[in-house]
């Protein structure tokens, strides 16, 4: 469960970035996190992985709380959490296989699991042939399949995407959706956009932000700009 | 070791300074080691030889020679005196020139001297003795060890000053020049560290590479300069050997341990690949440790 307690989040040069927000959303939930440019979505994803500190308000992830004061779990809040980033962030030197393992590399997973898991993964993005492909050999679309891939692979939780059809045409983007829906149900899932024909199309929960303030949280609906 | 490979490849240019630096620093480290264990090794043999040697002529009677020892070893300055005659010292002399029968073809036990070997109680007697012994008949040649002691001890001094003084300069150099190469790999492979760190990788997990990669040029570098080394002492071989000719072996006592200098025996010289070994992971440990922790501090 993600809880939002009137957080607040100022930069040091005084802009404000979110101002007294408050939600909560459950596990397994879906949602969208809708706005224009500078609207907070990408600063509530960072607060979610404690990229940043809230500046007053208290952050409740699972069993953790992160508040204006020192947080120094970050490492095990992360591995909670599965991050899909606009740029896909996709590590060229590794094939699709490493690239997607990472997330259970570095808990220091057993091979074995790793490879069952990995495949898995792989095969739910649809990426089955394409385990020994380098990045450079990819698609756009197959690029961002790999981070969802690498997202959800193992038993992480959580699942946040930074506008994660922002790089891709609309076919590929609706791929990339699908991908999302079959997690329906099974993950807790979190996308920050701005493409309203997707949000529309689902039907899922939206919290609609604007210059950092909730504007409106609409358990099952649409969006308009 | 893929990715050590597949660093060194993305940063060939980082990588060989951070391997020739190592590598200088190292080469240095154990050749002033082995130069520091040789005269170690000579000092204790000097040391353990007799502290004032009186060597008497031919025609000398043995009976004079006692006389002037017992009158040493009731002066109550001698800690232990040893005569050694004419015929012991050919054997000496048959045994040091075994190899070469020339030599021994040339020499008898007549023209060779009879002398006195004394070790003296405190080193303050040593020219006391030496010039008591100067004054009795008979007596042909005083050979007093004190000053090759003292010689070699100032010797092996100054060396190991300059060495300390010398490596601490080199393992800062070193140190200086792998922290910044670590710190231009890390700007290289920051993007894939920040996605580690997302990920929720622990720092020692983001570490590793560096620390490993480190761990590698400190040994590769300990490798090839203990490889020189040795090729520079086989070269040197037929000189060493002419030169300490006489010099049964030469030895070092580190710790509980003895290591043999001379003739350079296995476990000296694992000693002096351990020795580098640990000099070169650990500056490289050190140097990647500290540009890793500024980065993820």
């Amino acid at each position: 469960m993600i809880v939002f307690e009137k957080v607040s989040k100022k930069f040091p040069l005084g802009n404000v970035a979110l101002d007294d927000i408050s939600f909560t959303i459950e596990d397994n939930e879906f949602a969208f996190l809708v706005g224009p440019s500078g609207a907070g979505k990408t600063t509530i994803l960072k607060l979610l992985l404690r990229e940043y500190l809230p500046t007053s308000g208290a952050i409740k992830v699972n069993d953790f709380t992160i508040t204006p004061k020192h947080f120094n779990q970050a490492e095990k809040l992360r591995r909670a959490i599965g991050m899909i980033f606009q740029d896909f962030k996709v590590l060229p030197e590794k094939n699709v296989f490493e690239n997607t393992s990472l997330s259970l590399k570095i808990t220091g997973t057993d091979e074995d699991f790793i490879q069952k898991e990995v495949r898995q993964a792989l095969e739910l993005v649809g990426l089955t042939k394409k385990e020994l492909v380098f990045p450079s050999q990819l698609s756009a679309g197959e690029l961002q399949r790999v981070a969802i891939a690498r997202a959800i692979v193992g038993d992480r939780s959580i699942i946040l995407a930074d506008e994660p059809t922002g790089n891709l045409d609309p076919k590929t983007s609706w791929e990339i959706i699908k991908i999302f829906k079959k997690l329906v149900g099974k993950r807790t899932v979190i996308i920050a956009t701005h493409n309203t024909d997707i949000v529309n199309s689902l039907q899922k929960r939206v919290i609609v932000l604007k210059e950092g303030k909730l504007m409106k949280d609409v358990k099952k609906g649409g969006y308009e700009v | 070791m893929r990715e050590i490979l597949t660093s060194i490849r993305r940063t060939p240019y980082q990588s060989f300074a951070a391997f020739l630096v190592l590598f200088f620093t190292l080469f240095l480290a154990i050749l002033f080691f082995i130069s520091l264990s040789f005269l170690y090794g000579l000092l204790g043999y000097v040391e353990t030889r007799p502290q004032v040697t009186a060597y008497f002529e031919t025609k000398t009677q043995e009976n004079d020679i006692f006389k002037i020892r017992n009158e040493l070893i009731n002066s109550g300055k001698v800690l232990s005196i040893k005569y050694v005659s004419k015929n012991e010292a050919f054997k000496v002399y048959k045994e040091l020139n075994k190899d070469n029968p020339l030599l021994l073809e040339m020499v008898s036990a007549d023209i060779l001297p009879a002398s006195l070997e004394i070790y003296a109680k405190k080193p303050t007697f040593m020219s006391e003795i030496a010039e008591f012994l100067k004054k009795q008949n008979g007596v042909d040649e005083v050979n007093f060890q004190k000053d090759i002691v003292e010689r070699l001890l100032t010797l092996t001094t100054i060396l190991r000053r300059t060495t300390i003084v010398f490596f601490l300069f080199l393992i800062l150099m070193a140190t200086v020049v792998l922290f910044t190469t670590t710190l231009f790999k890390i700007a290289l492979k920051k993007d894939e560290i920040e996605l580690l760190r997302l990920l929720g990788a622990s720092n020692f997990y983001i570490r590793k590479p560096f620390l490993l990669e480190g761990i590698f040029f400190g040994l590769l570098a300990s490798f090839f300069s203990f490889l020189i080394i040795l090729g520079g002492i086989f070269y040197l071989r037929p000189f060493l050997i002419s030169y300490l000719r006489g010099i049964k072996d030469l030895t070092l006592q580190v710790l509980s341990l003895q290591f043999t200098v001379w003739p350079m025996s296995l476990n000296f010289l694992l000693l002096a690949l351990g020795f580098t070994s640990f000099f070169g992971v650990t500056i490289a440990l050190i140097a990647s440790y500290l540009a890793t922790e500024k980065y993820l501090a």
